[in-house]
This record gives structure tokens, sequence and C-alpha cells, in this order.
């Protein structure tokens, strides 16, 4: 048939049939579909099923044998080689230890000396603050009063880079099999010869190998950020919030973040069929992935809205409730877009070969392009072995020129972060005009492994040039030896934000469907403080933010960092409170304080929540507070918070179930079916074998 | 087993595609999409958790999310059955507009100004989904006949549709 005459049959066929009944499929279409699936389960018969898994199995077990044969080798290596900086690493764990208990309490790296009081809740230098709740983390036990330097030079310096990637090549870690996976890709690199094998194998040469908790796997040659502890090295835990008595501390402050990054990255483990490691997950993210479709405001430049309803998390707590707060931004439209002059900064490093970070890369990039008019203007800065200037800013009337040269795009050699990015911001101050948005973005996979590559530095020049107008957006590609920390802080402190982009549908949202919300910037510095009334507020809990934390009274410092909010975005926040019996009244104040993005003029505005407002039970709430409600209890049961005791994934599953019927056109609500579903099931495969949760990382420490 | 559980299953997929885009022959496509999608990996069935009917809805789920996704990366679709008819024979409609409830209505019109006859071939084509030779064997004429009823009838909807566009427009 003539493919003309194919469409055309095709077309009718599809007409016609709506002319049929419209809820049952014909008996012949159920017939056709049964019998020829009934054929194929007959000839992918189980037989030839088992006999399959019988070879896979045998080839297994040679595969794990050679395996272990040449970690073996390797290892007795690894150890000959590094035998003296091994013995320095071992005493200068004790003190990375300690430094990591202050790096986490740090919320930002700033250079200025600052001080800061520990504790979990980290309700900086109030001197009633944070009740000393210890934290069920290991890794964040700090709960005494600490005087911390945030001054990288007071924390241990940054091991050597060689012997260090040597040693990340020891498979030493016991974290699950993404560890073991990842502890194959660092294998790779450190040795340039590994080809890999299915995951699956390394699974159970775990066994053998088992060693204490603690040693990075992931990163392919990189040293560690200053002052990190060696473990936390690509995903920071930045702990969980306590509940907090108002009688303490009835204020609470936080900065807004519109990052959604740690989400794509946990939807990127769980469909590569691994749990994420907890400190990965950042619930504020995670809520503020989906759209709640609050109405954005027409005249002023944010509206706050609260919903609060009773709410039951887990078994452990009763009579609490839930308080939702969104910040929407108002919009802007394409037209009225700020004309924009962007600087690309694209790791064209060896490591953005892998899993073809750098075809995502340009794949996103053209996208972008076709979006942007004829008055935005793009410039290319790259970095390898050294960083370079690619391309000089160009306005896209020369679109097809601009596309040549992402196209020739290579990835090859080690990765110089540092001088990449300082090439970008020089390219942007060149081309900085006013009144337009000036914007850095910085494309890679975080691993930044020449040059002095404590993020300490790279802070320090993008700090500088914020102030002068040019922001930054991150976004980060591929997985393994991704370093997530380093993105996100860089993100926060160029006042721009942290994306992460796993598939060309993500980018697509951020591209395409977003472009002007991801380009302009409406507010600047936003910090919202809540001021719980002790009559009636009892304690409250703030879900996520942990790393955004304010102190309360630099709420109305205009120098201290906030966050940045683009057109059209939104913010939501989730409280836990626990109220006193019976009473009425303001539940809490919420100050809202940004400057203008343009003119830096400061705006405050407060809004009221009273007990009356309250719904009167959960099921009554409107879905869009189910649904943040849904989202951050999956996020803190990914994440092991304290407060997830006792909840279970069957119920979260259920009622993202219920609610995908209710946001029938949202994607994303219905993928998060699928995601929450997926984690269940690992969670049960996981509960099954040996817990390694127990395991102190104290036994490294061991002789 | 397997086939009670098709039988069962195919059509309450069938309807939970419909009712999310109501539009048959994608309904069809993404149920046989969905039995493949399971038959395949079967292995993947664990009874511990949940009832074979969970697991292959969740199997459908999965598929609208890819529909979703697919979509959303596709321009959107401005204008009604009509303005397509032109372009009936060259290009595939798109789904979306397959899926506006004027379109079937219209359709309705169009299949009710034809003959008898070539009606007729046309729903036991592609409503009832017959074989050739099975109508041939209803209308009592050879399946050559058959297949020439049915490109006759093509071009006949055809026509009508186009006949039907304009005044649809002004209207």
């Amino acid at each position: 048939m003539k493919p003309k005459e194919d469409n055309l049959e095709k077309n009718i066929s599809r007409l016609v049939k709506l002319a049929g009944d419209a809820d049952k499929p014909s008996g012949a279409f159920v017939d056709s579909v049964r019998e020829d699936a009934l054929d194929e389960l007959k000839t992918s018969g189980a037989g030839a099923k088992r006999e399959k898994r019988e070879k896979s199995a045998k080839s297994k077990w040679v595969k794990i044998f050679a395996y272990a044969a040449s970690i073996l080798i390797v290892c007795g290596l690894v150890i000959e080689l590094t035998m003296p900086s091994l013995q320095r690493v071992r005493e200068r764990m004790g003190k990375a230890r300690l430094s990591a208990k202050i790096a986490n309490l740090e919320s930002y790296v700033s250079s200025k000396p600052v001080t800061v009081v520990a504790g979990p809740s980290d309700k900086s230098s109030l001197p009633k603050s944070g009740r000393s709740i210890s934290n069920f983390n290991g890794n964040h036990a700090a709960s005494d009063r600490v005087i911390v330097r945030a001054d990288s030079s007071d924390t241990s310096p940054p091991p050597p880079a060689k012997p260090e990637a040597r040693f990340v090549g020891t498979p030493r870690s016991t974290r699950k099999p993404i560890a073991l996976k990842e502890a194959k890709k660092g294998y790779e690199v450190a040795l340039g010869t590994r080809k890999s094998g299915e995951a699956g194998s390394l699974i159970r040469y775990r066994k053998p190998e088992r060693g204490p908790r603690g040693y990075p796997m992931a990163h392919g040659g990189t040293t560690p950020p200053n002052g990190e502890d060696v473990d936390a090295m690509f995903f920071k835990n930045y702990g969980v919030n306590p509940f907090v008595d108002t009688e303490d501390d009835h204020l609470s402050t936080f900065a807004t973040d519109v990052d959604t990054g740690s989400y794509t990255v946990v939807r990127r483990y769980l469909h590569d069929g691994h749990l994420p490691p907890e400190k990965a997950v950042r619930v504020e993210e995670f809520v503020n992935y989906f759209n709640y479709r609050y109405a954005a405001p027409q005249e002023d430049t944010f509206t706050v809205y609260a919903e609060a309803a009773p709410w039951r998390f887990g078994t452990g707590r009763k009579n609490s409730y839930l308080l939702r707060l969104g910040l929407k931004g108002k919009q802007v439209s394409e037209e009225s877009r700020k004309p924009a002059i962007l600087t690309f900064v694209i790791d064209v490093s060896g490591s953005m070969k892998r899993e073809n970070r750098l075809g995502l890369v340009k794949r996103s990039l053209r996208m972008l392009v076709e979006k942007l008019r004829g008055e935005d203007r793009i410039g290319i800065a790259v970095y390898g072995s050294r960083g370079r200037k690619e391309m000089d800013h160009r306005g896209l009337y020369e679109k097809a020129e601009i596309l040549a040269v992402i196209e020739s795009l290579q990835a090859s050699g080690s990765t110089y972060a540092e001088e990449g990015i300082r090439i970008g911001y020089e390219m942007a101050e060149n081309a900085y005009r006013r009144g337009h948005i000036n914007r850095v973005i910085l494309c890679s996979d975080g691993v930044a492994n020449v040059g002095r590559t404590g993020a300490d530095d790279i802070l320090e020049i993008i700090k500088k040039k914020a102030e002068k107008g040019i922001t930054l957006s991150v976004i980060g590609f591929g997985m393994g030896n991704y370093n997530d920390v380093l993105l996100e802080r860089l993100g926060d402190k160029g006042n721009g934000h942290y994306i992460y982009i796993d598939t060309i549908a993500e980018a697509r949202r951020v591209f395409e469907d977003n472009l002007t919300g991801t380009l302009q910037v409406i507010g600047r510095d936003v910090k919202i403080q809540v001021d719980f009334n002790p009559d009636v507020v009892r304690s409250y809990r703030l879900i996520g933010y942990e790393n955004r934390d304010v102190p309360d009274e630099k709420f109305r410092d205009d120098k201290y960092d906030g966050g940045e909010i683009g057109a059209g975005h939104s913010v939501t926040a989730l409280y836990e409170l626990k109220l006193w019996p019976d009473k009425e009244g303001t539940v809490a104040t919420t100050y809202v304080r940004y400057k203008h993005a343009d003119t830096r003029a400061v705006t405050e505005f407060k809004s009221r929540i009273a007990v009356g407002d309250f719904d009167k039970n959960f099921d009554g709430s409107s879905s869009e507070f189910k649904l943040a409600a849904t989202v951050a209890e999956f996020a803190e049961i990914l994440r092991k918070s304290y407060w997830a005791k006792g909840a279970t994934l069957d119920r979260v599953l259920e009622r993202a179930q219920q609610l995908s019927r209710e946001f029938e056109d949202d994607a994303d609500v219905i993928e998060l079916v699928d995601l929450i579903s997926k984690t269940e099931k690992l969670m049960k495969k996981t509960a099954v074998e040996p817990d390694e949760a127990g395991e102190s990382e104290d036994e490294f420490l061991r002789p | 087993m397997w086939r009670e559980f098709l039988n069962r299953e195919i059509p309450q997929l069938y309807g939970m595609f419909m009712r999310r885009w109501p539009n048959p022959s994608l309904a069809e496509e993404l149920v046989q999409k969905t039995i493949f999608d399971a038959v395949r990996g079967c292995d993947s069935y664990e009874p511990t958790k949940g009832s074979p009917e969970e697991w292959i809805f969740g199997i459908a789920r999965n598929n609208i999310r890819l529909e979703m996704r697919k979509r959303a990366s596709r321009p959107s679709v401005d204008g009604d059955i009509s303005s397509y008819v032109e372009t009936i024979d060259s290009e595939p409609l798109p789904d979306e507009v397959l899926e506006q409830k004027e379109t079937a209505a219209f359709v309705k019109a169009a299949l009710a100004g034809l003959a008898s006859k070539e009606q007729n071939v046309l729903r036991a084509k592609y409503i009832e989904d017959l074989s050739a030779r099975d109508i041939g064997r209803r209308l009592g004429i050879t399946e050559k006949a058959v297949h020439s009823l049915l490109y006759r009838a093509r071009i006949s909807l055809r026509r009508e549709l186009e006949r039907m566009a304009p005044a649809d427009k002004k209207g």
C-alpha cells in the first residue's frame, strides 16, 4: 500500500472508531490481543526462561570470581602504594570527623567568621534556642554549643589529590548496591581499565569486601571539598529540624528555596533501581517540585497562601496539625521578559562522556536556544583539562552558528572547573548590560578535580559577581560521581538556583515550559519569618529547609542572603504544629521580606492565620494540601526522618493513587505514584538483606 | 488462568485509558502495549506485593505517564477537525483532535451521509474489528470485493468530511 493510502486508511480507521461505543473495546480486539499475548507467553515460555536464568547465574559466578580476584590484587597494590598516606588519612579522619560535624552545622559557607550555635535546630545565636534533641542520625550528633569559624582554613585541608584518587578506588563502602555501583565507577577511573559489568553481579562481592562505612566511592579522582566529612562528599546531611517549643522560640525564619534538584536526583536513583542515600533527600525540594496551582497575584509581587488541617504522621504522634504556607510570585509573560545575556560554562571533561551526559547537555541547550529570542545573547566557555573561551557572546540572530558551536563540543581530559568558571565570569562581565538578565549557567556533573578544588574559592568569585548582578544557575547532569553538595551550594551563593536534569523531559520542563521563570528573577533575598502565637501553638517543626535556616534576628538584615524567586515560581513550606487544647485566635503571623529584583527596594508584608481557618479534618482539606502532605511524607520516609517513625509507604502510596485521579492532567503526580511504588518495592527488598544501618562509622577507626 | 485474567482485564484497561483520553484507537494501542509489557515482564510480578490486577494497573499507569510525556513534547494543537480534513490523506491526525467532543459528532454526521452499504462495511471493519473474510461472509461477497468496497467507502467518507468542513467552519 502506498504511504498516502496508508495514512488515509489509518485516519479513517481512527475516525470511524469514534462513532462506536465509547467504553468497551470490540470483542474482536479483545480476542486478538488475548491470543497474541497467549502466543507470546508460549514462545517465551517458562522453560526457556529458567534455562536463561541458570545460564546467567553461572556467568554471574564467573564474573564475581573474576571481580573478587582483581579486587584483592588491586587492594594489595593500593595498600602498598598508599601505606604512608593511609596512615596520614587515618590520623586526619579523626579531625575530619570533628570538622564534618562542624560542617553539618553551617547553613552557608560564609567568607566572614560567623558564630553559630549548634544544635539540630540551628536556631543560631538565640540563647534559648533549640532544645537539644539529639539526632537519630549518627553523623549528626552535635548538640552542644560550639563556636564555629566558617572559615575554610580552620577545617582540615583537602588531602593531596593523587593518593586520594587511588584510595578512592578501594571498594570499602557498604552503602548498599548504589555504593557498589559507584564503587565500580570510581574504580574504573582510578585504574582506567575495568569494563563495566552488571551491577547485580557486583552486589555479591560485597560480603568479603565488607568494610566499615565511609569512603568516598563515587568521585573518580576528585578531592573532597574542604572540611567535608569524607563520607558526606556528594550529598551532605543537614540533619532534620526538631520540634521547637514556642516558649523557647516562637520565631521560625528561613530563606526560600525554589530548587528541585533533590527530587530529580532521587528519581534517577529510583529509576536505576536503587534507594537514594538519605542525605540526597531535601524535603523542601521534593515539595517544591510539584505544582499546587496557587493563583498568581495580579498587582503585588507575591502573595501568601495558608492552609492547615489535622494530620497524622505515621503512628507516633496524635493531635498534630499540618500547616502549609505557599508563596506565589507574579507571572511575567514571555513577551515582557527582559532580554537575557547568558554565559554557558560547560564541563567537557572526560567524566561528561559517561552516560552521554554531554549529549544531554547539548540537547538541553539546543532546546533552550530554540526558545530564546533574537535580542538575547549567548556566550560559551568550556573547561576540561584547561578552561577556555569557546564562543564570544552572539545575538540569537545567529542561531545557526550558536547551534554549530554547541554541536561541536567534545568531552575529554580532566576537570578544571575553577578556571572555566573564572573565564565564564570574565566573559559575562564584558557582556554585562544593565536592565538585562545577566546569568552564568554552569552545566556540570559537579566534579572539580584540578586546581584548588575546595568549593570555597569558586564560591568566593561567584558571590562577588552576584552582588554586581551576574547570577548563576547551576544545572547538574549525570550520576555516579555526581556532586550534589558542590552544585547546590554554588547555586545558592550565586543568587541563582540549582536544577538537576536527569532526562530530556526534565530539560523541557525547565527550558521550554517555564523558561521565563527560570531566567527572570522577581524577588531577591526572599526570607520568610513565621511568628507563632505561644498561647495557641505549643510547638512546631519546620519540615525541610534545614540548610536554609536564617537566624531570627537576621530577618530584617537586608545584607543577609535569602532565596531568589523567578517569575511565576512558588515556594511551599510545611510546618507540623501542636496546639494547646481548645484555644482560639491567631495561630501564626507570616512575614515575607524581599528585595525588588531591579530597584532593590525592600518590601515586607505579613499575613495572619487563625484557628478558625483550619480545616476540620484532613479529608476536608484541598487536594493540593493533600498532595503537599503526601510528598513530604514520602520524602521524610526516604530520608528516614526521626519524625517519620511508624509512617508506612503503603498509606502514602494509597493516598498518592487517590490524588493521581484528582490531578489527572499532571504527569508529575502520576509519576509520583510510580516512584512511591518503586521505593516500596526497593525497601522491601533491602529489608530482607542483612541490615547495615546499625553499623557505625567508628568501625573504620578501630585498629 | 491467563486467558481469564486477560478477558477480564482488557476491557478494564481499555476503560481506564478511554477515561483519560476518549480516543478508541489510542486506547487500543495502549491496551496492547500494556498487555505486552505485562506478558514480557511477567517474571517481575511478585504475589507478595499485591494482586495481579494492581500489578497490571501499575504497568498501565506507567504507560499513561509515558504517553503524557510524549504529549508534552509535541506542539499543542489548535483548531478542530475541519482544519485537518485537507491533510487527512497525507498526515496522521493529532490525537488531541480526535479527543475533541465535536470530532465524534462530526464523524457520526459524515457517516450518516454515506450509502448504507458503505456505512456498514466501515463499521464492521473499524468498530467491530472484523476481518475482511468475516465481513464478506456477512455481506455475501468475496474478500476481494470487501477490500474494494472498503476502499471506496474510505474515499466517500473523506469526501463527505471535506464537504462538511467548510460549512462547519462557517457555523
